[in-house]
């Protein structure tokens, strides 16, 4: 009976329901139940390790260099590591009186015989993010969102040598029953497309005894055979196409319709794009705006991961910016000028709308005038279709953010010069800035400007860097979590824990000249240019995406946008907590890198 | 002076009065520097009518109860059960198919405590109920020493309240002492969560 309930309570505890009942039974017979009170000292680099404490009630904070790493609260379990290597860096002190369960070291060293067990204690950070993700993924419904673009049927690839005839090529296309015809070149392919028949041969000047390389498209858009159909379905969407050739390594595997596709997912997330291709009137755009909505909804309870919704989102959202755009501004204008995004849009990390952060770039020379009424009718059908107003002002219809590349480069110098907060937040907002209609050159023109200008001013980046260390560590929000009250036991996420790597990557970026603007983006080629290690990239990696999926679920269940960036870590799930917490160390571990990287303790 | 007195001289006479000799280690002194928590559950609150139906204890050893030799014993019992008293501890005549005599469960009782401090909550009902048996059985009372929680509940929290009222229930104390109510009242459980109030008064700094 009540040992049976103990019993049930270790149970509980994640990784021992993966222990066989009679290694349970023979566990229970080693636990005790210790009590310490506060401020006790458990574990420290002098002090080693005698057991491992699962906590029933109170809390212990573990100290790194004297400054809170972790908290670690009921149903939470310490320390493998230090009990595995006879060793830790860290402090473990009560933080409120405590009353655990012990298992001693020996005992503990034992349990460890089990595969299941040890794997969990012993795998490094991210594999056991992984872990706990897949583990999270089983309660929720499985996704076949996960499938590979190997697990769908593919089309065989018609491939046929430069030098043949058209008209041997859509031959073999014939037979072959396929939809395209690839070009081997001397080491790459191209593509034949019934367009490109159409244009250059019935309307153009090739004839069928022409050879086939003359009318083949190059740059051919291709999805490797190991990733994800729910990039096959951005890519497309993306790049307006409707068949992706598969690749394997060099070879071509087939080619991914997108009928096959779409027959895969039961959302209707390119249905979407294709009507707002269609939408004429800014009201056929408002009638699709609840289906953005569903389709996040139905995205994320099959379990697909947030950095993919948030791109298909904004990949949606950038197509509705282009519509309203040609609806707004002239023919002749929009060639003279650059309609940019910044902030969450532009770094393509938005969910739901966000604040309207965008900007208009007009040519040199052009007369800004013309520009106004097209910019105040854009932002009002923004408006209508739901994208709320900015509250700084960061929009097309404010002069500021409506004007010529000189203008703006008198920006950045103004910017760079007196370094104020105003300037500091208007620079990191426009170094999210995207192009999303209109001449792009004119946003590349004056994004070489500022790389150009910052080029060696580490200087004034360790001040844009310095932000990053403007809020608390989250971990300490956390811990005030714990002693709860002041925050009414929420804590923010954005500050706490996304604005950190949002924008300190966003700071490298410039420093490296990274044009990139999604941060996943950024912190694969800050890893590219061996900025950070592999490992490092993958651990931010992995805490971003955590943080970000918490509060995605915030935001769905938040009834307004101010309450959606807190969240209140009781009520997650412990899998979830301890993902939180582990993305807060990692977030830590960032902040100690950028001080160092920027020496930012020597600027005041 | 005169108290310890008296006490010596009421121990010795309960030893002169023990018929059997297997159970000296009761009287001997304690070199573990452990104590013991126990619970009863019984038929009623009457000790001269109601009998034992199960006894729950723990070991504490500094500041760690060791749960690992928990004790726990249901008794077979000669007499009906009270309805109500079932539904306070939730031990139905059916559960008690496995249970022991009542002999051997307080041979075993006496064989865990030896002669141990005893520490409990209403400490001087549950002892009574042992003594019931142990008198008939070996002539003798429980010869160990008694630690009231209570009472030490009371002494910490008399200072602050001096004229007050102190609320000495068992789920207040429980409350007040911060210690996670571990749900089912059963013997073993109010005897972990009684362990847990003690350390948590005696070693609270």
């Amino acid at each position: 009976m009540s040992i049976l309930d103990q019993r049930k309570l270790i149970e509980s505890i994640h990784p021992f329901e993966l222990l066989s009942s009679s290694a349970l039974d023979t566990l229970m017979k080693k636990i005790d139940i210790a009590y310490y009170p506060k401020d006790t000292l458990l574990i420290s680099p002098s002090l080693e390790s005698i057991a491992f404490y699962i906590i029933i009630k109170g809390s212990v904070k573990e100290l790194i260099d004297d400054e809170v790493y972790s908290v670690f609260n009921a149903g939470d379990s310490f320390d493998a590591d230090a009990l595995i290597y006879s060793t830790t860096k860290g402090k473990f002190v009560v933080d409120e009186d405590l009353i655990c369960y012990e298992i001693k070291k020996n005992d503990f060293i034992d349990l460890m015989q089990n595969k299941d067990v040890q794997s969990y204690f012993l795998q490094d950070f991210v594999t056991r993010h992984q872990n706990l993700k897949d583990y999270e993924l089983q309660s929720e419904l499985s996704s076949f969102l996960i499938a590979k673009v190997s697990d769908i049927f593919l089309h065989e690839a018609c491939i046929v040598e430069p030098t043949q005839s058209i008209y041997n090529a859509l031959v073999e296309q014939q037979d072959k029953k396929a939809k395209v015809i690839l070009v081997k070149e001397i080491d790459s392919y191209s593509i034949v497309t019934d367009t490109d028949i159409r244009k250059k041969m019935l309307l153009g000047k090739f004839n069928t005894d022409d050879t086939i390389d003359k009318i083949a498209t190059k740059n051919l858009i291709t999805i490797d055979i190991n990733d994800f159909l729910f990039n096959a379905l951005l890519s497309m969407t993306h790049n307006e196409i409707k068949r992706l050739v598969v690749m394997n390594k060099d070879k071509v595997e087939g080619i991914l319709e997108q009928l096959d596709l779409l027959s895969y997912f039961a959302n209707h997330s390119h249905l979407v794009a294709v009507q707002i291709d269609k939408a004429k009137t800014i009201d056929d755009l408002k009638n699709l705006q609840k289906d953005f909505k569903n389709l996040i909804i139905t995205l994320t309870a099959k379990g697909v991961k947030v950095r993919y919704v948030t791109k298909l989102v904004s990949a949606l959202n950038l197509k509705v910016y282009k519509k309203v755009f040609d609806m707004c501004v002239d023919k002749p204008l929009q060639n003279k000028c650059a309609l940019i995004v910044m902030g969450s849009e532009g770094r393509e990390e938005q969910t739901f709308k966000t604040d309207q952060d965008n900007a208009l770039i007009i040519e040199d020379c052009a007369d800004t005038q013309k520009f106004e009424e097209a910019m105040s009718k854009l932002n009002s059908y923004l408006l209508e279709l739901g994208f709320p107003k900015c509250k700084g002002n960061v929009m097309v219809t404010n002069a500021y953010w409506r004007k010529e590349v000189y203008a703006y480069k008198n920006s950045i110098d103004s910017w760079a010069h007196d370094m104020g907060e105003d300037s500091l937040r208007n620079l990191s907002i426009f170094l999210d800035a995207k192009c999303v209609a209109g001449n792009c050159a004119l946003l590349d023109e004056v994004n070489n400007y500022m790389y150009s200008h910052f080029y060696q001013r580490d200087d004034v980046l360790a001040h844009i860097a310095k932000a990053i260390l403007n809020f608390q560590t989250p971990i300490s929000m956390f811990s005030s979590f714990v002693t709860d009250k002041e925050y009414n036991n929420k804590l923010d996420i954005k500050k706490g824990g996304i604005f950190a790597i949002v924008h300190g990557v966003r700071t490298l970026c410039l420093q490296y000249e990274i044009k990139a603007t999604n941060t996943i983006e950024r912190i694969k080629e800050l890893n590219r240019q061996g900025v950070i290690d592999k490992i490092f990239a993958t651990e931010l990696i992995e805490s971003f995406d955590t943080l970000s999926s918490i509060r995605l679920k915030a935001m769905l269940e938040a009834k307004d946008l101010d309450e959606s960036n807190y969240i209140n870590p009781n009520n997650l799930q412990k899998n979830q907590r301890d993902l939180l917490k582990d993305s807060f160390k990692i977030i830590n571990k960032f902040k100690k890198f950028m001080i160092f990287h920027f020496h930012l303790n020597m600027v005041s | 002076m005169i108290a310890s007195l008296l006490k010596k001289l009421k121990t010795s006479a309960n030893h002169s009065r023990l018929n059997d000799k297997n159970f000296e280690f009761l009287f001997e002194e304690d070199t573990s520097g452990e104590y013991v928590v126990f619970d009863t559950e019984t038929t009623g609150l009457d000790p001269k009518k109601d009998e034992l139906l199960s006894i729950g204890a723990v070991k504490v050893k500094g500041n760690k109860i060791i749960i690992s030799e928990t004790f726990e014993v249901l008794i077979r019992n000669s007499g009906k059960i009270n309805p109500k008293s079932i539904e306070i501890h939730q031990i139905r005549p059916c559960d008690l198919e496995n249970a022991k005599v009542m002999d051997l469960a307080i041979k075993e009782f006496l064989h865990f405590i030896g002669s141990r401090p005893l520490v409990g909550y209403y400490l001087e009902f549950d002892v009574a109920m042992i003594n019931k048996y142990t008198k008939p059985m070996l002539g003798i009372t429980l010869p160990n020493k008694m630690i009231e929680v209570s009472e030490i509940y009371f002494d910490k929290n008399v200072s602050l309240i001096p004229q007050g009222n102190i609320d000495l229930r068992f789920d207040t104390i429980l409350k007040k002492c911060e210690v996670p109510d571990m749900g089912a009242h059963n013997a073993v459980n109010d005897a972990i969560m009684t362990a847990m109030i003690y350390l948590k008064l005696t070693k609270e700094k």
